[in-house]
């Protein structure tokens, strides 16, 4: 009872048989390969799931595949450009913002959005923009820090590239 | 065995073997009309068992749940008449499908109507937000829904569609307990209509919570016209502690003519703990909602008398 | 930064310890290539779902699975699995280790509990058979409360249960119990200026990991099984499934994966690994079943203690007796309730100096999903109660808290018992007045305010919480618990080395830090070592990371055997540099630039060779692999001591309380790792806060379920916004050394949460004047409080 879906997934153009019933999360991890969304409460608590749609994140657990017919999904494995990882990413790693990694995707997602809205966030900005997330290793310290570590860096590339234009 | 003793057998609140989060374990078919009449005349042809799919944050959730098994989902999220915000001289319109994250990027929202601005802030958190629908917010009934409040003190109007055409529901008369409204099966509610307030008002809501990502355990809006420090105008509304979103009369006639001082606050506290019926549930117990409905419809008050003061 | 490491000088000598390195799983886990047990999925593969009960305590009737068959599904029930009793846990020594579990049985002592299970081709498939499944039910009447569940006359949630291989009876609901007794307290409690009594009740926590349980099970052709699945540790995983579905140990193989997250709940085989092989065993195909989260959070919890404690004090401040009763509500199976009834006097007697000791411990099964570790493991609950109950008595007393705490610690030169009465040592390094010393100055704690004394709405309060917990369980004598690990090192063709260990790390980078730890003792450059996923096939045994000893223990075991490899380098070094006379005269230092471990001779330039040659000379030259097999037991389990400082806010009209400030001290020894370690504090803090304000599984008392029944939406954790900002949480470490730990150091995981929820309840007492002895703090239980404070003035 469903059809074929049509969409770009980290850039790629998909096409694939998707049921009605059938959510974004699973169709990506069991039908795509594409693993990095995970499974954390199925009903929108925490975030792990994340995924960009269009550009906006949303939870691929309430998702129907169906849905992003003709749209564009984004996961962190389309982030690295070239095996060179992204800003963001880098930032994580540098500033111990992972501990079992389990939450990582879905923040590394969220903070290359909020970069994108707000190059300049104060604290209770990136902590209001992440609470969707949940971590119980990290305290979330860390992840404040990497993504606050992102924006300087960020910063640092768009002043050096108008210099350099 | 010895000492086992009988009881009469327990009916448990959710059958744990249906419910799989994983997944939605049953079929539906699956409808994207591209307009307001065609949502409507597949809601006419399959009755009760269709469902409307706007964000889907409530009704997925409930459907991998098993609260409900709809065997036909009509999603109206691709119809454009559903999704906008437009200035419309005496109010300002919002298409039942407008995402809670364009509601709280529009400027016209966040100047105007600064409880409704606060409410959508409050709620869940950026993913949900892109997702959720304001519509849904109301349809789904919660009793602690946080758009409802703002809604009732600026006194919004729905406009619903069914297949007999349009009808205007003041929001005050929407809610009808928790999951139920007005709305017949077969018809949508397709837009929130929010007369624009003198310039001299001011708004504010405050909601109360376990965390910062949370559904209320209370939550309250309040709007308010003053001549000096006189109350000349002013409602307030709760959620969560009632089985519907409600007004608190009683208070706001109270508080019409009498001076915005400390007093006058702890005595509209004392009136509004009247007029609550919460209920204790895993959120919080009835007698704290009742106390903590009385403090945060005082700094509700305050919050917006500031808000006029400065203009 | 906002965040102050102190690092001792000996640090200063070091290439890796004690520095900013990046995590070596860094790149995978944030591109999304890591792959957790969640993420398997092989070909041929069937989903499993579980039936599980829907009553907290009934029996079966009868079950028809002819439906589900059927639609084409294997079906196993508790007709089909072995029906001899065993324990999930193996850290226990056999003889000492209560077995009352099935894999999956007819008799559900909880709601939840498993009673068949299913497998098809796909999870939707799965779950339509499951609900083909008919059963008709005994249901008895569900014992909630322990104190209910120990009058006589009740139900008997457990019959006969195996202690060892002995068979015994379960009497009025009783799981084991424990009672000690040192010195006289009676005497103690009359010669004593003040005496303080007070009742403590804990909440029932859920671990809330973000990966919910996984296992899938693939049969070999030989009749063996291979397993992936969330676990703390491959080989005790591996020795259970062993023993249960009675295969040779040898073709059972447990795969090491990086785990979502466990804080102590996969201590224990969680039984979702057991149905799974079964399932298997009975399918001949691979199976898969991962546990949404509603299933997981009726699967494990923490234990739920209800506290007596009765101390005891002489006026110049000198503790002089402590009273304990506790009883442990630990739901509807044993995990280990008996070794914890030991830990928990254990930490009990290493809290404080109490000289006359009186203990009573009662674990009692409840029809409530079986408890089990939680990170601490007892060490949060009773280092809560007594945190409290110490600032009373200085309060009583009139003496500053710290100075009561430091008259009266358990620290250098002290017997120490952290893991119960059978591992004793003495402690040998205390970083515990130092933390306390900058503690108190960075959170200003002698300006802070007199309990009860403010006025206003928002009343500020500052609490201070010290604790500890071991590193390891180990000790002199072999004791009851099982704690010993192993590694293998081996130096490639090329210099690089392998580093394979069946040890776990849960995130905190245990890993990284043995990484560390090796490249540090052998000389060779960080980025030369490489941690492998190894699986019980390829490793030697380590019992599981649990009792924070990944560093300590483990870090250890890694470090002798670099010790060993290097001294096989140097041997081949000698011969192929020709005069060196013997390895003596010979070092290695890692040369970044080379990329490689460079061996030479102090003072002669020319004299060297880089590990890389020696590695491939002895390869192409016969000489034969350069490794080493590493089995290690700690003989001692020394205390990591933390020491909490929290200012807080309370809202007096709303009984909201907001983390203003913390200060996180530790004594760790050597900081192999200063990020991951502050990475430690920051989580502990996080989930301790979440254990004073917030956190509990209460039950509906009607039918026996969660009352969040299993979502979320009601079992809340902190968010990033419920936290205190980035600048207002400090951190900071001792300048310690742990003579028996590699390089000096000890473990953190556990200390960085302990003493938390005390630091909490001191703060708001501090703020109000008001003490509870009921966690979670709630907002509801503050603003009931204050207003009946109100009213008695
Ligand atoms: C993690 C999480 C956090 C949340 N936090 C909050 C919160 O803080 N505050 C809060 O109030 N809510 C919260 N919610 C609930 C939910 O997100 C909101 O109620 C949301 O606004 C629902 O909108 P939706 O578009 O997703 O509705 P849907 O789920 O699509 O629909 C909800 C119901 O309304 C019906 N419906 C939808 N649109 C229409 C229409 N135009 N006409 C007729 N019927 C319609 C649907 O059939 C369904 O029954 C949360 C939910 C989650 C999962
Ligand atoms: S799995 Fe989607 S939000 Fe938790
Ligand atoms: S790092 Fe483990 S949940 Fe975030």
């Amino acid at each position: 009872m469903g059809k074929v879906i049509r969409f770009k997934l980290n850039g790629r153009p998909v096409s694939i048989y998707v049921e009605n019933n059938e959510l974004l999360l699973n169709v990506l991890r069991e039908k795509l390969g594409v693993v990095s969304p995970k499974y954390g409460c199925g009903i929108g608590e925490c975030g792990a799931c994340t995924v960009l749609v269009d550009g906006e994140p949303v939870l691929s657990c309430l998702t129907l595949a169906i849905e992003v017919d003709g749209k564009e999904v984004t996961t962190v494995e389309g982030l690295a450009k070239d095996s060179e990882l992204d800003i963001v990413q880098r930032a994580f790693i540098e500033e111990g913002a992972i501990q079992c990694g389990y939450c990582t995707p879905g923040f590394i997602l969220m903070a290359k959005k909020l970069l994108e809205e707000n190059p300049d966030p104060d604290e209770d900005y990136i902590r209001e923009y992440i609470r969707g997330n949940l971590c119980r290793c990290t305290g979330y310290v860390n992840i404040v820090r990497a993504i606050k570590r992102a924006a300087e860096e960020l910063k640092f590339h768009v002043s050096r590239a108008k210099q350099t234009q | 065995m010895t000492g086992e003793k009988f009881v009469k057998p327990i009916k448990p609140k959710v059958d744990i073997n249906k419910v799989n989060t994983h997944i939605i374990p049953f079929e539906f078919e699956y409808f994207e009309p591209r307009t307001v009449k065609e949502a409507v005349e597949l809601l006419t042809k399959y009755g009760g068992e269709a469902k409307i799919l706007a964000g889907g944050t409530d009704l997925i959730v409930r459907m991998k749940q098993r609260f409900i098994e709809p065997k036909y989902i009509i999603n109206i999220k691709k119809i454009k008449e559903l999704n906008f915000i437009e200035d419309r001289g005496d109010y300002l319109a919002i298409g039942a499908a407008t995402k809670l994250r364009e509601i709280e990027k529009s400027g016209i929202v966040k100047r105007k109507f600064e409880a409704l601005y606060e409410a959508v802030r409050s709620m869940a958190g950026v993913q949900i937000r892109n997702m959720a629908t304001i519509g849904g917010n109301l349809c789904n009934a919660s009793p602690a829904a946080d758009t409802a409040p703002p809604l009732l003190v600026f006194e919004a109007k729905l406009k619903i569609v069914g297949p007999n055409g349009e009808r205007v529901v003041p929001i005050n008369e929407f809610f009808l307990g928790p999951g139920k409204t007005v709305l017949k099966p077969n018809e949508i509610l397709t837009e929130i209509q929010i007369p624009y307030q003198p310039e001299d008002t001011g708004s504010a809501f405050i909601k109360i919570a376990r965390v910062a990502m949370d559904l209320a355990k209370v939550n309250v809006a309040v709007a308010l016209r003053t001549e000096g420090s006189i109350v000349k105008w002013v409602r307030i509304a709760l959620g969560a502690v009632a089985p519907t979103p409600i007004r608190a009369y009683k208070t706001e006639e109270f508080l019409v003519g009498k001076e915005l001082n400390e007093e006058t606050l702890k005595e509209a506290a004392e009136i509004v703990k009247t007029e609550v019926k919460p209920i204790t549930d895993i959120r919080s117990t009835a007698e704290y909602r009742r106390e903590v409905s009385g403090v945060i419809v005082k700094d509700a008050l305050l919050r917006a008398y500031e808000r006029i003061s400065k203009g | 930064m906002g965040s102050l490491a102190s690092s001792s000088l000996k640090q200063e000598s070091f290439r890796y310890i004690g520095k900013k390195t990046p995590r070596k799983d860094g790149v995978a886990k944030v591109t999304g290539r890591m792959q957790f047990a969640y993420d398997i999925y092989l070909p041929g593969m069937l989903y499993g779902r579980i039936l599980k009960s829907p009553y907290p305590h009934a029996r079966v009737k009868s079950i028809d699975t002819s439906e589900a068959e059927k639609m084409g599904a294997v079906v196993i029930t508790f007709k089909d699995v072995p029906r001899k009793k065993f324990n999930i846990r193996l850290v226990s020594v056999d003889r000492v280790n209560y077995k009352d579990w099935e894999v999956l049985t007819d008799h559900p002592k909880y709601v939840g509990e498993y009673i068949a299970a299913v497998a098809a081709e796909t999870e939707e498939l799965a779950q339509k058979a499951l609900e083909a499944i008919k059963v008709e039910w005994e249901v008895y009447e569900p014992l909630l409360d322990p104190f209910e569940s120990m009058k006589e006359g009740k139900p008997k949630i457990h019959d006969k249960i195996l202690f060892g291989n002995k068979e015994v009876t379960v009497k009025n609901n009783i799981a084991c119990r424990l009672d000690y007794n040192e010195g006289d307290v009676e005497k103690a409690f009359k010669e004593a200026d003040v005496v303080i009594e007070r009742t403590f009740k804990t909440n029932r926590r859920y671990h809330m990991q973000l990966e919910p349980k996984v296992a899938v099970a693939k049969p070999e052709p030989d009749g063996g099984i291979t397993v992936w699945t969330t676990t703390q540790t491959i080989h005790n995983t591996r020795i259970l499934i062993s023993q249960v579905f009675d295969i040779p140990i040898s073709k059972v193989n447990v795969k090491k994966l990086p785990i979502g997250g466990s804080f102590g709940s996969s201590i224990q085989t969680n039984l979702v690994t057991l149905v799974a092989v079964a399932l298997a065993l009975k399918a001949g195909r691979p199976v898969k079943i991962a546990l949404t989260r509603e299933e997981d959070m009726y699967d494990h919890c923490s234990y739920q203690m209800y506290f007596r404690l009765k101390v005891a004090a002489k006026k110049d401040g000198t503790i002089i007796a402590g009273e304990l009763e506790n009883i442990m509500d630990i739901g509807g199976h044993q995990i280990q309730a008996y070794p914890l009834l030991g830990c928990l006097l254990g930490w009990f007697v290493s809290l404080y100096k109490w000289k006359n000791i009186r203990y009573k411990g009662i674990a009692v099964y409840t029809n409530k999903v079986p408890s089990c570790a939680f990170r601490g493991y007892g060490n949060p609950q009773i280092t809560w109660a007594v945190e409290s109950i110490i600032d009373e008595l200085a309060e009583a007393l009139g003496i500053d808290p710290i100075e009561l705490r430091l008259k009266n610690y358990v620290g250098r030169g002290d017997l120490f018992w952290g893991q119960g009465p059978t591992v004793k040592s003495v402690v040998k390094s205390d970083g515990v007045p130092e933390l306390l010393k900058k503690g108190a100055e960075l959170i200003g704690w002698y300006n802070r305010p007199k309990p009860g004394e403010q006025k206003g709405r928002f009343r500020r309060g500052i609490g201070l919480g010290r604790g500890f917990h071991t590193s390891g369980a180990g000790g002199r004598i072999s004791g009851e618990v099982i704690d010993f690990t192993g590694c293998i090192l081996k130096v490639n063709e090329d210099g690089s080395v392998d580093y394979i260990t069946a040890l776990q790390d849960h995130g905190g980078g245990t890993l990284d830090a043995h990484a560390k730890i090796i490249a540090e003792e052998l000389g060779v450059p960080l980025d030369k070592i490489n941690i492998i996923w190894a699986d019980t096939q390829t490793t030697v045994y380590d019992v599981c990371t649990h009792a924070s000893r990944g560093t300590y223990v483990g870090g250890e075991a890694a470090r002798r055997a670099a010790r060993e490899v290097k001294k096989k380098l140097l041997e081949y070094a000698v011969r192929l540099l020709g005069d060196v006379v013997n390895p003596e005269a010979l070092s290695i230092k890692p040369d970044e630039e080379l990329g490689q471990g460079v061996i030479y001779v102090e003072g002669m330039p020319d004299k060297k060779i880089t590990v890389g040659e020696v590695a491939r000379e002895a390869w192409q030259r016969n000489w034969g692999s350069i490794a080493a097999v590493v089995s290690y037991r700690a003989t001692s389990s020394p205390p990591a001591y933390t020491v909490y400082f929290v200012e807080v806010e309370v809202d007096t009209e709303t009984g909201i309380v907001r983390p203003v400030r913390v200060v996180a001290g530790a004594d760790v020894g050597t900081v192999i790792n200063p990020d991951l370690a502050a990475g430690q504090l920051h989580g502990g803090f996080a989930q301790g806060w979440g254990m004073a304000v917030l956190e509990d599984t209460p039950y509906d008392p009607e039918t026996g379920e969660l009352m969040c029944r299993g979502f979320i939406t009601d079992y809340k954790i902190m968010t990033a916004q419920d936290l205190p900002k980035v600048d207002d949480f400090i951190v900071i470490f001792a300048n310690t050394h742990e003579p028996t730990g590699p390089f000096g150091a000890k473990g953190l995981g556990e200390a960085a949460l302990n003493p938390v929820a005390g630091a909490v309840a001191n703060a708001i007492y501090n703020a109000i004047g008001v003490r509870f002895y009921e966690l979670p703090i709630t907002p509801e239980k503050i603003l009931k409080a204050l207003k009946e404070k109100e009213g008695k003035k």
